[in-house]
This record gives C-alpha cells, sequence and structure tokens, in this order.
C-alpha cells in the first residue's frame, strides 16, 4: 500500500482508501477518487508540485499534500 | 413561465448553452450576499417562455462550497420546474456524478449530453437512447458550440415540464438497506417534510452538515440508527 | 460502517453499470493536446516558455489597442479645443472643453486596451490555458500565500489592476480570492510607469532602468510578504485544496470570446467608467476654482487642489517632498497616469519639460521616497470601485486603502532614511 503523492509519472494504481478531514475526503470521492478507481500518474508541474493523474476519464491536478490522503495499491510503474 | 435551472460541472460548457438558450434576454448580477456571478434568461419556444437560471458550476451537491450551497439551496428552496443536467459527453463517467445527485434530490432533469463531438474524438460511442433508458430521463445529444442540439433541448424542456420524471435510481442492496431504514425514520419522525425523503435519508445517512442542522439532529443519532439495523 | 464514501462509490458503481452499457471506448490515440501539454509542462522550458507565452499575448493585446486609444484621445482633445473657443463665457468653455470633454477623453482612452485585455483572457480561459498557469505555478504561489489561480489576476496587474481584479472571479475559494484582490494593487500597473521613467530619469540617469525594475521587484516582494501575512493572520492560515480539473486544450470560440469580453467591457463601463468620470469633473474643478485665483485654470497655484496639496504636506514632509508632490500624489487617487501631468500642470509647464523643473522640488531621496509611495500608497479611483463590489464591503475596502497608505510611508520612509544616510541626497 503506498500513498499517491509518493508516485512516479507513467504510475498505474487503484485508490484503497481516502483519509484526511471530511471536506477534503468529499471532495476527493466526489472528484472520483473512490474505492477501486483506476488511475495513472501523468506528470509532475516543473515546480515539482502539484501532479496531474488520468482517473475516471479525465485529467486532475492536485497537490502532494492532498495527494497524500489517497491510499493506492500500485498496479504497473 | 417554465422555471429552469442549468447545472453542470465547470467546463461543460453551460454558457455556450446559457447564450444559445436565452440570446440577448439575460440579466448578469450576484447571487445574494456573495460576489459570485448569477445569470438569468428568457427563452421563448413554441409560445412558451421560460426562465433560465445559470447555476454556479460545480462537481457536487455537497454543499461544502459556496458554489455548492448556492445551487443546493436554489434547487430545494426555488424548486424548478426543470433541471437541465449538462453533460460532458468526454468526460461522461466523473459528470453523471451530479446528475445522480440531482435524481436523488427527485428534481425534474433532463441531460443535456453535451461535446459529443469531442467524446467521439476521444474514441467514445455512446448510444444515447440505452443511456435514456438506463437513467429514466430524457436525454438530448448536443454539440452546443456549433448550435447542434439546441431546438431539441428546448423541446425536451417544455415536455418534461408537462411531463416530470422521477425515477428512483437504486444502488447497490447493501447501502440501499440503509437508505430504506433512514428513510422510514424520516418519514416516521416527519423530518424536513419538505424535501423529498430519499433525499434527506441519503444526506443523513452522508452526515450532511447543513440537512443535519436543518433536521436539529446530532451525527450520534443518525450513527445509533445505524447500528440498530446491523 | 462510512457512509461518506460508501454513497460516493455506490453512485460511481451505478455509473459505472450504466457506462458499462452504453458507452464503448476505442483505444484513444495520443491527442494534440497531449503534446501541447507535454511541452508546456516540461520540467525545463515549461515556465520560460509559459512567461513569454503571457508576455506575447498581454504585449498584443495592448499594442493592438493603442492605436483606438490615440484615435480617442485626438478625438476628444480636438471636441476640447473646439469648446474653449467657441464658448462665449470663460467658465462655461473651461467646464464643457476640459471638464467635460476632457473628462470623457480621459475614461474612455481606458476602453480600448482594457477591452481587448478581456478579450486576450477570454481566449485564455477558453482554450484551456489558465488551469495550466495554475498548474505550473502553484507550488511558488502556494509558498506566499497564494495560490496558482492567483497567477493570471496578478499578472494582468502589471498591465492594469482593475480587470486584473475583475479575473479573480476564476478563483473559486472566497479566501483566496480575497486575498488575490487585497494584494493585487500593489502590482505596479503600466498607468505608475511615467512617474517611475521622469523621476529615474533625472536623479539616476546610469541606473534608471534598474531604479525602474526595483519598483516592480518591490511591488512583487511585498505582494509575497502582505498574502503571507494576510493569509496567516486574518485568515487563521486557511488554505483550500487545488483539486482542478485540467480540460484538454480547445480552439476558443469567437462568438464565445467576444461575448465574454462584451460583458466584462459593459461592467468596466457601467462601474469605473461613471466613477471616473466623476473624479475627472472633481479634478477638473480643484484645478480651476477659485475661478479668479487661477485666472480660469491657467495657473493652478491658488486653486483648490494646491490647497489640498498644502494640507497633505506636512504628512509627506519627512520624505523632502513638497505640496506641489501633494498634488500630483492626490491626483494620483483619481488616476496614476495624470501625476506626471499634474505636475506639469502645477509648474506651469508641458509635460516634456517637467523634467527640467522636478530637481528645484526634488532630491535623489525624495524622488525615491515619491515613486515608492506612487507604488504603493492608493489604488486609483476605478480600482477602488472594482475592489470594493468584488470584496463586498466597504469595511474591507477601507481596509485596503489603509494597509496600502500605512504600507507606503513605512516603505517610503526606511528607503528615504537609507538614501539620505547613504549620502544620496
Amino acid at each position: 500500500m503506498r500513498r499517491l503523492h509518493e508516485l512516479k509519472p507513467g504510475t498505474k494504481a487503484i485508490v484503497s482508501d481516502i483519509e484526511g478531514n471530511s471536506a477534503l475526503r468529499k471532495k476527493l470521492l466526489g472528484m472520483g477518487l473512490t474505492k477501486g478507481a483506476k488511475l495513472k500518474i501523468v506528470r509532475n508541474a516543473p515546480l515539482k508540485d502539484p501532479m496531474e493523474i488520468e482517473v475516471r476519464g479525465y485529467n486532475l491536478s492536485l497537490r502532494k499534500a492532498e495527494a497524500e490522503n489517497v491510499i493506492v495499491e500500485v498496479k504497473e510503474e | 413561465m417554465i422555471k429552469v435551472a442549468l447545472a453542470g460541472n465547470p467546463n461543460v460548457g453551460k454558457s455556450v448553452i446559457f447564450n444559445a438558450l436565452t440570446g440577448a434576454r439575460q440579466k448578469v448580477g450576484n447571487w445574494p450576499g456573495v460576489t459570485v456571478e448569477k445569470k438569468e434568461g428568457i427563452c421563448e419556444h413554441k409560445g412558451k417562455k421560460m426562465l433560465i437560471v445559470d447555476l454556479p458550476g460545480i462537481y457536487s451537491l455537497s454543499a461544502v462550497s459556496i458554489d455548492e450551497k448556492i445551487a443546493r439551496d436554489f434547487l430545494l428552496n426555488e424548486k424548478p420546474d426543470v433541471v437541465v443536467s449538462i453533460v460532458d459527453a468526454s468526460n461522461i463517467e466523473r459528470n453523471l456524478y451530479l446528475t445522480l445527485q440531482l435524481i436523488e434530490m427527485e428534481a425534474n432533469v433532463v441531460v443535456a449530453l453535451n461535446k459529443m463531438d469531442l467524446a467521439k474524438s476521444k474514441g467514445y460511442r455512446i448510444d444515447v437512447r440505452k443511456l435514456s433508458a438506463e437513467l429514466g430521463i430524457p436525454v438530448v445529444p448536443m454539440v452546443a458550440i456549433r448550435g447542434e442540439g439546441i431546438e431539441e433541448l428546448k423541446n425536451t424542456i417544455i415536455y418534461a415540464s408537462r411531463a416530470p420524471r422521477k425515477p428512483v435510481i437504486r444502488y447497490s442492496d447493501g447501502i440501499e438497506r440503509y437508505i430504506e431504514l433512514l428513510r422510514s425514520k424520516v418519514v416516521e419522525n416527519s423530518i424536513l417534510p419538505k424535501y423529498p425523503p430519499r433525499f434527506v435519508a441519503i444526506k443523513l445517512l452522508e452526515l450532511d452538515e447543513e440537512i443535519l442542522s436543518k433536521a436539529g439532529i446530532g451525527e450520534e443519532v443518525i450513527k445509533e440508527w445505524i447500528s440498530s439495523v446491523s | 460502517m462510512d457512509f461518506v464514501s460508501e454513497l460516493a462509490l455506490g453512485r460511481y458503481e451505478k455509473i459505472g453499470e450504466i457506462i458499462g452499457k452504453c458507452v464503448e471506448k476505442v483505444e484513444k490515440p495520443k491527442t494534440f493536446s497531449d503534446l501541447i501539454d507535454t511541452v508546456v509542462t516540461d520540467k525545463y522550458v515549461g515556465i520560460p516558455i509559459f512567461l513569454t507565452f503571457m508576455w506575447a499575448v498581454f504585449q498584443f493585446a495592448y499594442s493592438v489597442s493603442a492605436p483606438f486609444s490615440d484615435a480617442i484621445d485626438v478625438f476628444f482633445s480636438a471636441c476640447s479645443d473646439w469648446a474653449r473657443s467657441s464658448i462665449a463665457n470663460p467658465q462655461l468653455a473651461s467646464l464643457v472643453g476640459d471638464g467635460i470633454f476632457g473628462g470623457w477623453g480621459f475614461v474612455l482612452v481606458f476602453l480600448p486596451p482594457i477591452a481587448f485585455v478581456f478579450v486576450a483572457l477570454a481566449i485564455l480561459e477558453d482554450t484551456g490555458y489558465l488551469p495550466r498557469a495554475a498548474f505550473v505555478m502553484d507550488r511558488a504561489l502556494t509558498k506566499v500565500g497564494l495560490q496558482g489561480k492567483s497567477f493570471i489576476p496578478m499578472l494582468l496587474g502589471f498591465g492594469c489592476n482593475l480587470p486584473a481584479i475583475m479575473a479573480t472571479r476564476t478563483i473559486e475559494d472566497d479566501v483566496d480570492r480575497r486575498i488575490t484582490i487585497m494584494v493585487n494593487p500593489l502590482m505596479s500597473c503600466s498607468a505608475r510607469l511615467p512617474v517611475y521613467v521622469l523621476f529615474a530619469g533625472v536623479f539616476f540617469e546610469k541606473v534608471a532602468g534598474a531604479v525602474i525594475t526595483s519598483m516592480y521587484m518591490l511591488g512583487i516582494v511585498l505582494a509575497a510578504v502582505m498574502a503571507t501575512l494576510f493569509r496567516k493572520f486574518i485568515f487563521g492560515g486557511k488554505s483550500s485544496p487545488l483539486l482542478m480539473e485540467l480540460p484538454p486544450y480547445a480552439t476558443p470560440a469567437p462568438k464565445s470570446v467576444l461575448m465574454s469580453a462584451r460583458n466584462r467591457t459593459l461592467i468596466f463601463l457601467k462601474k469605473a467608467a461613471t466613477i471616473l468620470f466623476i473624479g475627472a469633473l472633481i479634478m477638473w474643478f480643484l484645478t480651476t476654482y477659485p475661478w479668479d485665483a487661477t485666472n480660469g485654470g491657467e495657473l493652478i497655484e491658488n486653486s483648490y487642489a494646491s490647497a489640498i496639496g498644502h494640507a497633505v504636506e506636512p504628512l509627506i514632509r519627512p520624505f523632502g517632498l513638497d505640496w506641489t508632490a501633494g498634488v500630483a500624489l492626490v491626483g494620483g487617487f483619481l488616476a496614476k497616469e495624470i501625476v506626471v501631468g499634474t505636475l506639469g500642470m502645477i509648474y506651469g509647464v508641458g509635460e516634456e519639460e517637467v523634467a527640467d523643473v522636478i530637481p528645484e522640488h526634488f532630491t535623489p531621496a525624495s524622488a525615491l521616497a515619491l515613486m515608492i509611495i506612487t507604488l504603493i500608497y492608493l489604488p486609483c479611483l476605478a480600482t477602488l470601485g472594482i475592489l470594493r463590489q468584488e470584496l463586498g464591503s466597504w469595511k474591507w475596502t477601507a481596509f485596503v486603502i489603509a494597509y496600502e497608505l500605512v504600507l507606503a510611508f513605512i516603505v517610503a520612509w526606511i528607503a528615504y532614511g537609507i538614501a539620505v544616510g547613504l549620502g544620496v541626497s
């Protein structure tokens, strides 16, 4: 089990759980980061943060501090 | 006059559709008390007049952000005759999340499936009729920026205002058990009778702050009810 | 059982079910959009490309609009001259010529650049570029109390703070938007540049360029400092998550771009233009009356405006500034563009000759103080109008005015002290 913010571009993973305060959780869940959702790390910003991921057919950018709350299972690095 | 709300995620082409429906007959102001833009306009079609209200772009109706609160309050209090859920066809999964929440709210929903051209270029092929059957509500395919689908949307809005459809979309059995449980508690105790019971039940289950405080119920009560089933 | 995530999951499961029955996906080729992104967000060239592109877009907006502004200027000057020569009563002639036509001309000259900036902004929005800008700049900006989406509004501030503040509507979070609005005036708008050019040119000849650049840098640094302080002390360190969609790039639709630009320009006309026009009329009145004392507006030394300048003088004397600077600064409240022109009026010379007269009233140190005060002290009236609208209350607007005035005096005082200490006097 790893956390989303650690993953490198190109990695494919599946969402396992979302931690954190309820407001952030609700937002992350609403944006499609639910248990079992497949995602792929696209890139990091030039300054290393935020990161861009592909999930549920669209591209989402989020800060590593936010991504830290997403627990994932890595499928392919 | 038919009151119509336009709801949808940011970037789905809501402004384009709003402008296409209302043309020059629009009024821009602010939602009361906040610096969020409110756009309203009139659309006349086949002798019918529609008041079109453009809600802020939102991803969900969880009422955490100001935009969501504005949208939710409008839908619950103003009770528009028709709610057009504008869905970006090239991004359909995430977009339908809001649509489902609108259906939970028992709004009279019509789906405007926009950006069909973009969906096609991304490799998606969507069976619109099947989608409409699955959701239980009308679905209008559109490429709003090219003006395609606008007339059909106007027709569908008028049709829906006369023949509203409020389907119930059931989730997994596991969850439905609890929804049903809370729904009966809501009916039994007459909790927020002005809102649809299934909607209230789902919001209570989600421990939605606004609904909890409006109902005057604490989280512990909900948790107690839930554990009484297991 | 955690129902928040269970329900979210339940909804997405249902969606998955529905999509499985209705949507087919053919393999997606690498789109043009992806290619653009690969270049634009690249580790090394991403930021330089991005900054160059931003500069080009706004440079374009200002250059294309220039001929229109010039035409408007010429037209209203002609109207002004006509009024002054054809109307018999001198006071009426002055009112119509300088006051009304002058006022109209003054206000409408702003219209083209602002309209074109709105066009440029709408293009940036519709192409999907804004989220990329925010994505690239987010880390740098969160370190100073702002966030990625603040970038474009802050950048726009270098041109004009009015459209910049209007552009903050793209920032959803209220706290983030508020802070961006409150520090935006510190981004040195183009109207302040003539003041720097004049004074740096006269007093810091060899290093004029460096001095001017440091004014801009000072503004940026102060914005960063104030944003950090505001976030920490006024808003309790609260910050909101980014969670921003990066939509595919799209070709902007001309109708949509024009409609957006039109709507925003109308807001400018409704809000700012009326205030500006009234302000211009007031300025005309203050510099023209008492009528006898000023020979009908020819010499403003005994006008109400100069009386105000004298009243303000005690506040700015510590920086070696006199009442003429006071009048200019009061004029700058109306619009920073007229600071240099106002000095010309007071000294009774044309704008080109002001440079020659300046050394009689300023020293290098006091010139520095004046430039700094111009940078910081107040947003211009039009910007103030939009500030009030976007902040939603007079309370917040008053706070912005207050902090800027205080900050201006503190920084000017420090700079003046250092300059005098270094013997720059």
